[in-house]
């Protein structure tokens, strides 16, 4: 094992390795590439751009209006003919303004925050009791409860997603904005609930019973004994699960767009960034630029998560 | 007080209940009652509005007739083999390659985990640009650069070609997850047995075949069997990079929520993917977790 490698093999082995990280990483070189470059420079394959174009940032950000409205070459024209009424000059200027309205970047990302951030909150503590219960206290059922959740963690959103809405339709909830955002809110809730309490479980069941006796003894209560000890020695695991929460509801698309499509300023980045991407082609820098602004808080928390979540995957904790 | 007249046994058993039973408040109420739900909703039409007229199995009729859903199945099936195989595969030969020592080693391993942990809509449209037929890096590297096309192809246009790069986009960004597992028990495979494997006179590929694969092979299996659960029910990635493959889930979300409306309609089609799911997980549950 440990001899040492040929010439031929280690440059097969470098190679190797380059072709891996350039499987995964390329397209979010080209995704970085491509917000920074002017229109003229897309089609050209060099990924460093000829100039250098933060435009689409400061746009997106609030920092300059959106610029004038890109009216093409051809319609301009159109518009220029005298034969045409002034609604229906109206009729088509509004076509190219509606869609070139401002991207009020900040505010889908608030959305999508509070929305990530409630969810796995509630998910989490719902989840540290029901852990503690099926990992560490005996009681009758425990096992088919253990058993169904490993059953219901496997179902996805995608065949919840009528009976869902019927239900939110049925209780007068999809009637209004706020009872929209509760029926959301409450489908993040479950989506992340099985996932919290497997994960959670399985660690708890790592923490030594001794520990807990030792509390016991002092006089402490099985129930203080979750927020004494417990809760205490799971800090880096229930951060873990909450960001590992925080990302299923950050990246939700499906859901968002059944309950919140016709409420733009509610929108979730993902139905945000799609909505920009269906409504007008050629804004290439401005996609590349809110994709990378997506991006930048998950790399973040993957890099203050990261110690834990290998592991904490690596156990069999994981969901997608 | 009542609970002094309690063993602890049965205090303990009754905390239990109290601390999960918002749990399974939560799930039975969103969860299990939707799911049945699903099914009674299969034998109505159901509007939007919520209404509802009784059809019997009118619904599953239907489903047996229609073209469209066969179609659907052909594409599940040919996205589930793609993505499951070429997942597997592409995430044991990085870890392979990964369980070599090099420098910077433990750098490389985060990088690559980053497809796996980036949102799904922060490169989809990263993906969509390298495929664009007019600016996109794809075609110019098979058109102008190898020459082995003869025209740009919009790929990601056509619902056949499309398939394709959404198994590409699916393997590069869910390999990841398989790759950290599969090295994690590579680690802890006991290097005693490769000596004694080459002792015995095996070669590298040898002791791969009769020492590394049987390790890994509990492993392996756990994995082709939830990528085949998670991804029956993949959304987000295939619909986001190419609305016109219609797998399953797509397919019932179109049936649902677009064009003509037909909520009952797929609801069923719901209840006919929710039983190969059920059936693959109590594969998983008997094969794999041996209960």
């Amino acid at each position: 094992m440990n001899r040492k490698r040929s010439l031929l093999q280690n440059m097969l082995l470098t190679l190797a390795i380059v072709a891996v990280l350039f499987f995964c990483l390329f397209p979010f070189v080209q995704i970085l590439s491509t917000s920074l470059k002017h229109q003229f420079d897309w089609g050209n394959p060099s990924l460093i751009p000829v100039k250098i174009n933060l435009n689409a940032y400061k746009e997106l950000l609030g920092f300059v209006q959106a610029t004038e409205e890109q009216i093409p070459a051809t319609v301009k024209k159109l518009l220029e003919n005298p034969l045409i009424t002034p609604e229906q000059r109206e009729k088509i200027l509004a076509k190219y303004r509606s869609t070139s309205d401002v991207f009020p970047f900040p505010r889908f990302f608030l959305n999508t925050f509070l929305l990530s951030a409630s969810a796995a909150s509630v998910s989490l503590a719902l989840a540290v009791l029901g852990a503690y219960a099926f990992s560490r206290l005996r009681f009758g059922g425990r096992t088919i409860i253990q058993r169904s959740i490993l059953f219901v963690y496997m179902v996805g959103g995608v065949l919840l997603m009528v009976p869902l809405y019927q239900m939110s339709v049925k209780v007068g909830l999809a009637r209004t904005v706020w009872g929209s955002l509760l029926s959301l809110l409450l489908i993040y809730i479950i989506q992340t609930l099985p996932v919290s309490l497997y994960m959670l479980g399985n660690y708890f069941r790592t923490i030594p019973y001794s520990i807990e006796e030792a509390a016991t003894t002092d006089g402490c209560s099985r129930l203080q004994s979750i927020f004494v000890i417990i809760i205490p020695l799971s800090v880096p695991m229930l951060v873990t699960v909450f960001v590992y929460c925080f990302i299923i509801a950050w990246n939700e698309f499906l859901f968002a767009s059944v309950f919140l499509k016709q409420y733009h300023m509610f929108h979730t980045l993902p139905l945000a960034l799609q909505s920009l991407f269906v409504s007008k082609n050629a804004i290439w820098d401005r996609i590349m630029a809110a994709s990378m602004l997506t991006l930048i808080p998950v790399i973040v928390c993957f890099m203050f998560a990261m110690r834990n979540l290998s592991g904490g995957l690596a156990e069999g904790g994981v969901k997608e | 007080m009542v609970s002094m007249e309690l063993t602890p046994e049965q205090r303990e058993s009754r905390l239990g209940w109290q601390l999960i039973a918002p749990c399974l408040g939560v799930i039975g109420l969103l969860i299990i009652y939707p799911i049945l739900y699903n099914i009674y909703l299969s034998f109505f039409d159901v509007k939007l509005t919520g209404d509802k007229i009784f059809i019997g199995l009118a619904n599953y009729e239907r489903l047996l007739k229609d073209a469209a859903f066969y179609g659907s199945v052909l594409t599940t099936i040919i996205y589930l083999i793609g993505t499951v195989v070429g997942t597997t595969l592409v995430a044991l030969l990085v870890a392979l390659l990964m369980n070599i020592e090099f420098p910077l080693r433990s750098l490389v391993r985060t990088l690559i985990l980053l497809p796996y942990f980036a949102p799904v809509i922060s490169v989809v449209f990263g993906w969509q640009f390298i495929f664009d037929p007019v600016n996109g890096i794809y075609n110019h590297v098979m058109v102008e650069v190898l020459g082995l096309a003869a025209e740009r192809h919009n790929l990601i246009g056509q619902p056949k070609t499309a398939l394709f790069v959404v198994i590409v986009f699916d393997i590069w960004k869910h390999f990841p997850i398989s790759y950290l597992l599969i090295v994690s028990k590579l680690q802890s495979i006991n290097k005693d047995q490769y000596e004694a494997a080459a002792i015995d006179g095996y070669g590298p590929f040898g002791r791969f075949i009769h020492v590394t694969l049987p390790e890994l092979y509990f492993v392996l299996g756990t994995l082709v069997i939830l990528r085949l659960i998670w991804n029956l029910n993949k959304f987000e990635d295939v619909y986001l990079l190419a609305p016109n493959v219609q797998t399953l889930p797509i397919f019932t979300y179109y049936t649902a929520f677009t064009g003509i409306i037909d909520q009952g309609f797929a609801a069923s089609i719901s209840v006919v993917q929710f039983a190969l799911l059920a059936f693959l997980i109590y594969f998983y549950v008997k094969k794999v977790l041996k209960w």
